[in-house]
């Protein structure tokens, strides 16, 4: 059992809390609470509306113990900064975890520590070998 | 100097301006073509790129690497702080400025290594307390990025520190009187000169005892 931090709440992000809460402690953060709401009734995680550069809305959210932070807010600039700056303070983090829309940014702003998810990147590999 | 500017808008403009009043040489970065046209039409002889700068090959369009300062105020806290990042880590850039568009939103630009975030909000915030309080107080000076103080404060015939000497006034750790200013006179304030109403008291604090300052100094806020 992974205390696992979900920032945004769009597609992705409710797909992934739905999947993680079964098996995890989750929490989910985003701006609106419209949104958060959305989740499915059976979800059994804590839900925050707050800004993820807000260091309050992180601490609220357990930063301090989390195993896992995942960000998926839509916006990669967000995620990137959120990201490097977690990975940085919190030391306890296992992971961090992130999409990134914009292959030229995955790779100018890379480092070390840092899971960056970008999805033409996987389909590529999906389709590749799909092919062979 | 050469100085790069992202975000044209406003603020972004006026400052170009400025820059170039000065001699510097400048460069806009802004997103929007209506931005750039505009800012294109009004200052010349500056250099405008039409682009999203959290993109490298921008800054670099942009010949950052040449760059002395980077000022970032585009109204979007985490573009400001991924492009200050890019700027140093990338291009090298010694001295990033950028806007602070949510006072909440500070200390990640501390933490992300933006030199100098300026928090507009909070700066006016702190005018229009200052302006709005009942008695005289006037900041004649920060340094430090605002860290340090020095500050005028008229001394009302109601406060408690009224014929009392220096050192029986209770000032708070941080904060020491320069001096004490008394008509025409200018007098060095030592441990037993005596304070009378309607002195006009200049004192050098930390920013964040000024407002006990004040109080020691005032008495109730």
């Amino acid at each position: 059992m992974k205390y696992i931090i979900v920032a945004g709440c769009g597609k992705t992000g409710k797909a992934l809390a739905e999947e993680l809460c079964q098996e995890n402690n989750v929490v989910v953060i985003d701006r609106s609470s419209q949104a958060l709401e959305e989740l499915p009734q059976d979800f059994n995680g804590k839900k925050i509306v707050g800004d993820v550069l807000d260091i309050e809305t992180l601490e609220k959210a357990g930063i301090k113990e989390a195993d896992v932070v995942v960000l998926v807010t839509g916006n990669d600039n967000l995620n990137l900064v959120v990201g490097k700056f977690i990975k940085r303070k919190y030391s306890k983090l296992k992971k961090v975890i992130l999409q990134v829309y914009e292959l030229n940014k995955k790779k100018a702003l890379s480092e070390e520590g840092l899971i960056i998810i970008n999805r033409t990147y996987l389909l590529v590999e999906v389709f590749k070998k799909c092919i062979s | 100097m050469y100085i790069v500017i992202v975000g044209g808008s406003g603020l972004g403009k006026l400052l170009a301006r400025k820059l170039k009043e000065d001699k510097h040489q400048v460069c806009i970065i802004d997103k929007s073509k209506g931005v750039c046209e505009k800012i294109a039409e009004e200052l010349k002889n500056i250099f405008i790129i039409c682009g999203d700068a959290s993109y490298p090959n921008i800054l670099k369009e942009a010949k950052l690497e040449k760059a002395d300062v980077l000022v970032s105020i585009t109204p979007s806290d985490e573009d400001n702080i991924i492009i200050c990042n890019l700027a140093k880590e990338i291009f090298k850039i010694k001295r990033t400025v950028a806007k602070v568009n949510d006072p909440r939103h500070l200390p990640l630009y501390r933490y992300m290594g933006v030199d100098v975030p300026v928090d507009s909000t909070s700066i006016i915030a702190h005018i229009v307390e200052e302006e709005a309080s009942f008695f005289d107080v006037m900041n004649l000076l920060s340094i430090k990025k605002g860290r340090l103080s020095i500050v005028r404060v008229d001394i009302p015939p109601t406060s408690s520190i009224v014929n009392k000497k220096v050192r029986e006034i209770k000032l708070p750790q941080d904060a020491v009187l320069v001096s004490i200013l008394r008509g025409t006179r200018i007098i060095v304030p030592k441990g037993n000169t005596l304070i009378l109403a309607d002195d006009e008291v200049i004192a050098a604090t930390l920013i964040d005892k000024e407002k006990e300052l004040i109080q020691a100094l005032v008495g109730k806020l």
